[in-house]
């Protein structure tokens, strides 16, 4: 008896030390649904590895290649100066790669007469100093503001790039998903709201241009369209063994793939 | 005579060969008796540790919150937020110059029949003049938006503090002293950290005067505005003259505030119970005010009960004293039947169907007398207390039903007897004899609707904000986000243990209670007041 248990144990030390383990930390943007995916089709690929995935926010994931508890830190933003000295007097080097664009469009119903809107009005419409279409030389009504729920990411990163950090008028509507603000928006004739390029093409709506500036991939990679920032892998300096292979997968045709069936912009 | 015979014994039969089967001692009845027993028990366990579970979870709410209050007191929050409310309301202002021209435009272009381009040629000096009394802000913004800043930076020093203080904790709980000792946990000096925006205030009273001459230069000048709108702009200028009047006011506000102060901790539990805003994941500070999510559900249910109550009581009547039993027997399992349907179910047909009827019904011309018709919102409190009516019906016909059926026959009879009609002896003798089982059906409706979530989150709006009452009954065709709703919505993407989600346990502690309440007072109602038979 006692042999047979220490013969499992053997079996088992011996199969995780085979077994290849990647572990991934940081941000939710990546982590919640693109870095998830990636991880299943190259295991489904390289049978025997194994993949620790915490989506706790772009901080968690630098800190935790400077800590070197990870070996791909994912950031929805770049270091910080602090953060880069800090991984400096450790001995680590920061190396960032851009993994995929992350874009929000702003969206109203198809029947609305806009034809472009300027970053500034966004910010007024969606804080609720501008209620009413009229004052962006719209048709005379009520804006209908709809926005994801508050614990959303979207939610915050929408404040982030186009409210200053302010916070939404409190006549916004709280959907659950960005197909139910597609949905509300294409059935109200004076709602706005915003969506993820997945669902730019939903009935009834339509993408406003911002600053004459459409959500494209064309104008995200040319740093056209201001609602979009990179995403991160963070390393620390090159990447080797498996996270080289998983970063050369992610940047491979498949993985951008993956990024762009997933609402991201891919990279190339 | 003859002989007495002595009858002899009859040797007994009823010897018990069989021994009782018995399982550690107990006997068949006994283990049955233990089963229904032990059921009752495995109730009462399992609510007394969901009890146990929600308050656990909510009571430390208070405590974090009376932090988040602090905070905002020590780092400078409060002090910026008196500057902001000037900003504030001086946008309200320009909101009410805009809403002018819209209606000057309106004017032109209707009433004097102008063409689009002519009228706003004619606007233009009253245009300049909006924005040379929208800009007036500006200095001030500038000076706000430095605040901000600073107050930010603090509060963000403050957290991370808090975080390491926290990892400490964490290590320490592990084992590990070394490395929790190794942790650094800077201190905030609030007092020397509060110095920059303190120091501001000589600034802000230059501007703050600046700001207010401008203004006053500009009430004295008289934009231009078609007769009509005079009294609207006298309005303006009477509004803004309290404003400016009002800015010594904030001026001797700030000079009088002070961080020390220590938060009471009776204000954690007043600003939950009566704050007015719901604001969470913001980057300036989060509040937890559960008055419009009660609102919101109050709401909701007012308009489920005022049509569930008369169909319910109506059909209730009916069934128990109007109809033959051939229609008895198709109405009850009928209205029985709608409470088969999931809510979630309801909650589709309200998106796809029952929204957007009633909107394009609120655009017929001749309802437009109806308040808050035509709807802007087709998610609305209207949308989701029709649905909610539906699920309150079968409660309170049920319970309605059998209220009725409990009043004794004799008092039918005798009513009868007396020459009263049928009718008669509805209204004045069933109804009231049943009353105390009909009002405790409806407070049961109310739980049930109170209570009810996938309905409320799919069809209200999600909107937190107590909706506008001056327009009246206007209000109920406004979105609203309620108790219920907010707790499915955001529960699943929160933090555990941070203060946002306390704050969902504590809103469910305030249902829990809502729901306790209603179902004492609906079997008190019942107790107190029931005829007694006989």
């Amino acid at each position: 008896m006692k042999k047979l248990i220490f013969f499992a144990a053997a079996l088992l030390a011996a199969t995780s030390v085979q077994a290849q383990k990647l572990v991934i930390k940081g941000s939710d943007t990546l982590g919640a649904k693109l870095v998830p995916q990636l991880a299943e089709e190259y295991k489904a690929r390289n049978p025997g590895v194994s993949f620790e995935i915490a989506a706790e926010g772009s901080t968690t994931g630098i800190a935790a290649i400077t800590d070197g508890t990870a070996q791909i830190g994912m950031s929805s933003r770049r270091a910080k100066p602090t953060e880069m000295s800090a991984a400096q007097a450790k001995g680590v080097t920061l190396k960032p790669t851009i993994v995929a664009f992350d874009a929000i469009a702003v969206v109203v119903n198809s029947g609305n007469p806009l034809s472009t809107l300027t970053k500034r009005q966004i910010e007024q419409i969606f804080a609720g100093d501008i209620i009413d279409w009229s004052a962006v030389g719209g048709s005379p009504g009520k804006i209908s503001i709809y926005t994801r729920n508050t614990s959303s990411g979207t939610y915050s990163d929408f404040k982030e790039l186009a409210m200053k950090k302010r916070d939404y008028a409190s006549s916004s509507q709280k959907m659950a998903g960005h197909e139910a603000i597609a949905a509300e928006v294409g059935r109200n004739p004076n709602g706005i709201g915003y969506v993820g390029l997945a669902y730019m093409d939903s009935p009834g709506i339509k993408v406003v241009p911002i600053d004459g500036a459409t959500p494209s991939k064309e104008s995200v990679l040319a740093k056209k369209y201001p609602y979009a920032r990179p995403t991160f892998y963070y390393t620390n300096g090159e990447a080797t063994g498996e996270a080289a292979k998983f970063l050369d997968f992610t940047l491979g045709e498949e993985g951008q793939k993956i990024a762009g069936k997933v609402g991201f912009v891919p990279i190339r | 005579m003859s002989q007495t015979s002595i009858p002899q014994p009859i040797p007994t039969t009823f010897e018990i060969h069989r021994r009782r089967l018995r399982f550690l001692g107990l006997s068949l009845d006994d283990v049955i008796r233990a089963f229904f027993g032990g059921n009752a028990l495995v109730a009462v366990i399992v609510l007394a540790l969901i009890t146990f579970f929600l308050f656990r979870e909510g009571s430390s709410f208070f405590g974090q919150n009376r932090e988040n209050l602090q905070v905002y007191r020590s780092a400078g929050l409060e002090y910026v937020d008196i500057v902001r409310k000037v900003e504030t309301d001086h946008s309200s202002l320009s909101r009410t110059l805009s809403s002018l021209r819209q209606r000057a435009l309106i004017h032109y272009t209707t009433a004097e029949q102008i063409s689009l381009e002519q009228a706003n040629q004619k606007l233009a000096p009253f245009d300049d003049y909006a924005m040379r009394f929208g800009d007036a802000i500006e200095p001030m913004r500038s000076l706000l938006s430095d605040l901000t800043d600073t107050a930010t930076a603090i509060k963000t020093k403050y957290a991370v503090s808090q975080d390491k203080r926290e990892e400490r904790h964490q290590l320490e709980a592990e084992g590990k002293a070394t490395e929790a000792a190794a942790v650094k946990i800077d201190t905030v000096d609030f007092a020397a950290e509060l110095k920059p925006i303190l120091g501001t205030l000589p600034i802000y009273k230059q501007t703050s005067r600046e700001f207010a001459q401008q203004l006053q230069g500009l009430l004295d000048e008289s934009p231009t505005l078609p007769k009509e709108l005079q009294d609207r702009l006298q309005t303006f200028r009477s509004q803004a003259r309290t404003f400016i009047g009002n800015l010594p006011k904030v001026e001797r506000d700030l000079e009088a505030w002070d961080w020390t102060p220590a938060i009471p901790a009776w204000r954690a539990f007043t600003s939950f119970i009566f704050g007015r805003e719901w604001l969470t994941a913001s980057f300036w500070q989060d509040r937890y005010g559960v008055v419009p999510l009660l609102v919101g559900s109050l709401m909701v249910s007012v308009v489920a009960l005022t049509l569930a109550v008369p169909f319910g009581v109506g059909a209730a009547i009916y069934v128990n004293q109007l109809a033959s039993p051939t229609e008895q027997k198709l109405i009850k399992p009928c209205i029985e039947f709608i409470s088969a349907f999931p809510s979630v179910v309801l909650g589709f047909f309200g998106i796809i169907f029952l929204g957007d009827h009633l909107r394009s019904l609120s655009q017929v011309s001749w309802l437009s007398w109806v308040p808050g018709f035509p709807i802007a919102e087709r998610l609305n409190v209207l949308t989701a207390g029709c649905l909610l009516a539906l699920l309150a019906v079968p409660t309170i016909f049920t319970l309605a039903e059998d209220a009725l059926n409990n009043v004794p026959r004799a008092l039918r009879e005798a009513s009868f007897a007396l020459g009263a009609t049928r009718l008669q002896t509805i209204i004045k003798i069933t109804v009231p004899a049943a009353l105390s089982g009909i009002i405790s059906a409806v407070l049961l409706g109310f739980g049930r609707v109170i209570g009810e979530t996938m309905i409320v989150l799919l069809c209200a709006g999600n909107r937190i904000a107590i909706p506008d009452f001056s327009e009246g009954f206007a209000a109920f065709t406004q979105p609203v986000h309620t108790m219920t709703g907010i707790i499915a919505q955001e529960m699943g993407e929160v933090v555990r243990g941070s203060i946002h989600y306390r704050a969902l346990f504590v809103v469910g502690m305030l249902l829990f209670f809502l729901s306790l309440a209603i179902n004492y007072f609906a079997q008190k109602i019942v107790r107190r007041y029931r005829i007694s038979i006989g």
